[in-house]
């Protein structure tokens, strides 16, 4: 077994992420192991491991083994809830806001589903239809964009102890209803036998529709996780999904827009033609069963039961495989050894040098590409929904608002430079003797920033000034943007040196930074959006009030404060880098 | 010892995080063009030792002389004469292992051609020709260290600092590593590595220096150190473990008590 720790111990060297990956690959191993052990397995090295189960077999030292049931793996996530929160002030705080959130989400939730029963009937159904459906795919979602918050979610990591498959399958599946939000689910679907309920038959059927819901949202849920636990140990599949997620928060957004864009005038209409679409999915039943109570209802519920007992076992056959593979994905293709147009236009030297790496950068991490596409997306609903407020005529401010707004997101990008290098910051560090060559590597994250941003903003402009009504407002437009991208840079450098902070490796789409390190991070990236609205202000209020010609001045102020931020921040960085290094750095 | 020249020389170097005192006045010495073993049990200092030595972490208190040229004052000549491989190994883990070394060059100002003439002679003797094009995030933590100490190598530095270089390396990659460090000395440049791997510290060094709890608790050419005893002897003595002890309530652990 030495060995063998050694190999997991080494994997575990090569980073953070292959440590699930060694676990998974030891979980196959000692697999084997206990099968030329004491008893053999009928169906050979699968996951399913002899256990002690009921049967109490000899243990290690010859003891009785006790079982292990559900209430186990309930303990286990208690603990892991509370050894998070050990000796930190804000993630207790955190926790605390997230009980008292869920806790008012799940009154507000019951209270309101209960009252559907003020409502007309039919509505009240169709309420309740497209409620149930907005659960089961929420639960769907959320794992996709929350994966890596919950220990216990990931089935690997129990991978090396003994539990047969089913066994496994029940404790996770305790642990997933061990949590504040399965408990508000729950107690928010409670209330809608409340409000849509029928007679005592509907009472006792929706009781029954509710449990079956609750958990085909819980099954679906590890479903998905289960299945994309493969994908996400492996390093291609967790870059693919950090930038769908993108996309993930990008969809919520779509009924917004459709919304406003007013498709529909009469809600009622609206609720009534998606209600009718979802009337027979899983959901829906679910619902038209707590408001039928009858014969028709026990249909439904058993059709519902099925889907449960069909999901729940494509689950645990999920589990057993993920289980025992391992991530391949490293055997990697090779990269195109490119110099890059802008590299060879460069003095040969350390500008260049972070010239390239950042360009390259922006490409090749995730973290980047998420960066850029939401920075771009974010532009194009604003620029859609101003589109939207103002009908009818177009007018200047409109025109070059878009491009405006695209320079501040893509400067507040800047505005934690080097969270991105992270602990890899040091080989910049052990290189750098003099305050000018911090200010040399500013200089070059920004002209990487500069060459990707530059035309994009003009496109933007473009884009704005096309749909506004005058292609001519494309020039202040795009003069006051890069103007702005400027500025953006300017203080984007001095909160990366005073208030550096780690990003996460792992994404997902609601932290942005190490924990506890969420205070710094909206400290960062809120200095640098009010003191660049501040400092931007001069040249972006006369343009956007309808002084076009003021965009003249706009590049030239922009590359001043983006010289003074590089100036201040880089000297600072060279008497700062030891305490940046440790910011950026934190094991997340 | 007045007549040695030394590499690296600290005096009473101190570190504390919070309550903790990480490094309680470490008094260093490594003579230029030793093959130096920095030695200790985990938790006893030496990769914080490393980091203030390297200019990567500030020290709470002492005096650190690379070449006699105090770290922490002149850093522009400082960090053109030392190469370093930190713990953990982080690297850019999106550039491929080509890209890395040119990168590394260029950020010190070496000219590009000259560049990659180095880079392609460290690729093919460290066996990573094969590797040179995939990104280092998809590298194994063999050619991680091997990449990274090339990267170290790539200046052509006097003083060589490696945390931890053949932890979770395997034995040919290790091979590698032991032969190019030992080229590298006897042109007389100085590595100081830590390690906690006795036997490998006794064959390839001849400088030793143990440390536990903070401290340097014994220091000098391996011969005097070691004393005659073998060098994890003489270790686990300086240390201070306990023998045996602590066995009694293992009874059960072993095939005897099925």
């Amino acid at each position: 077994m030495a060995g063998r720790d050694l190999e997991v111990n080494a994997a575990g060297q090569a980073g953070d992420e292959s440590d699930e990956s060694a676990a998974g690959r030891g979980g196959g191993m000692s697999a084997g192991l206990s099968d030329g052990g004491s008893t053999a397995e009928p169906d050979g090295g699968g996951a399913a491991r002899p256990a002690g189960g009921s049967t109490a077999e000899p243990g290690g030292g010859g003891i009785e083994t006790v079982r292990v049931g559900p209430s186990v793996f309930v303990r286990l996530k208690l603990r892991l809830i509370a050894g998070n929160l050990r000796g930190s002030t804000s993630r207790v705080l955190g926790f605390v806001f997230t009980l008292v959130a869920a806790i008012a989400v799940a009154t507000l939730g019951f209270f309101l589903m209960a009252s559907l029963r003020l409502a007309p009937e039919d509505v009240a159904l169709d309420v309740g239809i497209v409620l149930f459906t907005v659960f089961l795919v929420g639960w769907t979602l959320t794992p996709l964009l929350a994966f890596g918050l919950d220990d216990t979610l990931d089935p690997s990591r129990l991978s090396l102890f003994p539990l047969r498959t089913g066994q496994l399958a029940v404790g996770m599946f305790a642990t997933s209803i061990t949590g504040v939000w399965p408990i508000a689910t729950l107690i928010i679907m409670i209330g809608a036998i409340a409000g849509l309920a029928t007679g005592i038959g509907g009472v006792l059927l929706g009781v029954v529709a509710v449990l079956l819901l609750f958990a085909l949202c819980i099954v679906t849920s590890r479903l998905v996780t289960t299945a994309l636990s493969g994908i996400l140990r492996t390093r291609r599949g967790r870059d693919v999904l950090a930038v769908s997620v993108v996309f993930f928060v990008l969809a919520a957004q779509l009924p917004n827009l459709l919304l406003n864009g007013g498709t529909s005038g009469d809600p009622v209409a609206l609720l009534h033609g998606g209600a009718s679409v979802l009337r027979w999915t899983p959901p829906g039943m679910a619902a038209h069963a707590i408001a039928d109570g009858g014969v028709t209802a026990v249909v439904e519920l058993a059709v519902l039961a099925v889907l449960v007992a069909v999901i729940g076992r494509l689950w645990i056959m999920a589990l057993r495989r993920a289980l025992v593979s391992a991530d391949a994905s490293t055997e990697g293709a090779s990269v195109r050894n490119s110099k890059g147009l802008l590299a060879r236009v460069l003095p040969d030297g350390p500008l260049a040098a972070v010239v390239t790496k950042e360009l390259k950068y922006a490409r090749r991490d995730p973290r980047g590409r998420v960066g850029w596409f939401a920075a771009i997306a974010v532009t194009g609903v604003m620029a859609f929904s101003l589109s939207r407020d103002q009908t009818g005529t177009g007018s200047i401010a409109l025109a070059i608002a878009p491009a405006c707004i695209g320079g501040v997101l893509i400067g507040l990008q800047s505005a934690n430079a080097f969270g991105i290098d992270g602990r890899s910051l040091w080989m910049n560090s052990v290189v750098y003797g003099t305050e000018r060559d911090w200010r040399t590597d500013l200089a070059g994250r920004h002209l990487a920033v500069a060459t990707i941003a530059a035309p994009l903003l003009a496109l933007i402009a473009v884009v704005a000034a096309l749909l506004a009504g005058d292609l001519l407002w494309a020039v202040p437009g795009a003069l006051a943007a890069w103007g702005i991208l400027g500025v953006g840079l300017g203080t984007g450098a001095l909160t990366s040196v005073f208030l550096p902070y780690t990003v996460p490796e792992r994404l997902n789409a609601f932290t942005g930074a190490a924990p506890g390190q969420g205070g710094i991070a909206f400290l960062a990236s809120f200095g640098a959006l009010i003191g660049g609205a501040l400092v931007a202000l001069p040249i972006a209020l006369p343009v956007l009030l309808g002084l076009p010609w003021v965009s003249v001045l706009a590049v030239p102020y922009g590359l001043l404060i983006s010289w003074g931020g590089r100036r201040i921040a880089g000297n600072a960085a060279f008497r700062r880098y030891p305490q940046i290094l440790g910011a950026v750095a934190h094991s997340s | 010892m007045a007549d040695i020249v030394e590499a690296v020389r600290t005096q009473g170097l101190f570190k504390r995080f919070g309550q903790q005192t990480a490094v309680g006045g470490v008094d260093l010495i490594v003579p230029q063009g030793s093959f130096a073993g920095l030695v200790g049990p985990n938790g006893a200092g030496k990769t914080t030792t490393l980091s203030m030595v390297t200019g990567l972490l500030r020290p709470d208190g002492g005096l650190i002389h690379i070449d006699g040229v105090d770290v922490w004052r002149d850093q522009v000549v400082i960090k053109s004469r030392i190469g370093v491989l930190p713990e953990g190994l982080r690297l850019f883990e999106r550039l491929s292992g080509r890209e890395l070394l040119s990168y590394n060059g260029q950020l010190r100002g070496i000219p590009r051609a000259e560049v990659e003439q180095r880079a392609e002679g460290l690729l093919k003797i460290m066996d990573l020709t094969e590797a040179a094009d995939k990104l280092v995030i998809d590298y194994s933590t063999g050619m991680r260290k091997k990449i990274g100490l090339a990267a170290a190598l790539l200046h052509n530095p006097k003083v060589l600092f490696l945390d931890e270089p053949f932890e979770g390396v395997d034995p040919v990659s290790a091979n590698t590593l032991v032969e190019v460090l030992q080229r590298y000395t006897a042109s007389g440049s100085t590595v100081i590595f830590s390690s906690h791997v006795m036997e490998l510290v006794e064959r390839l060094c001849d400088w030793v220096s143990v440390m536990n709890r903070g401290q340097i608790v014994a220091q000098g050419p391996l011969e005097t150190v070691r004393a005659g005893r073998s060098l994890n002897e003489a270790f686990l003595g300086l240390v201070g473990v306990r023998d045996g002890g602590g066995e009694e309530g293992l009874s059960w652990l072993g095939a005897t008590s099925r």
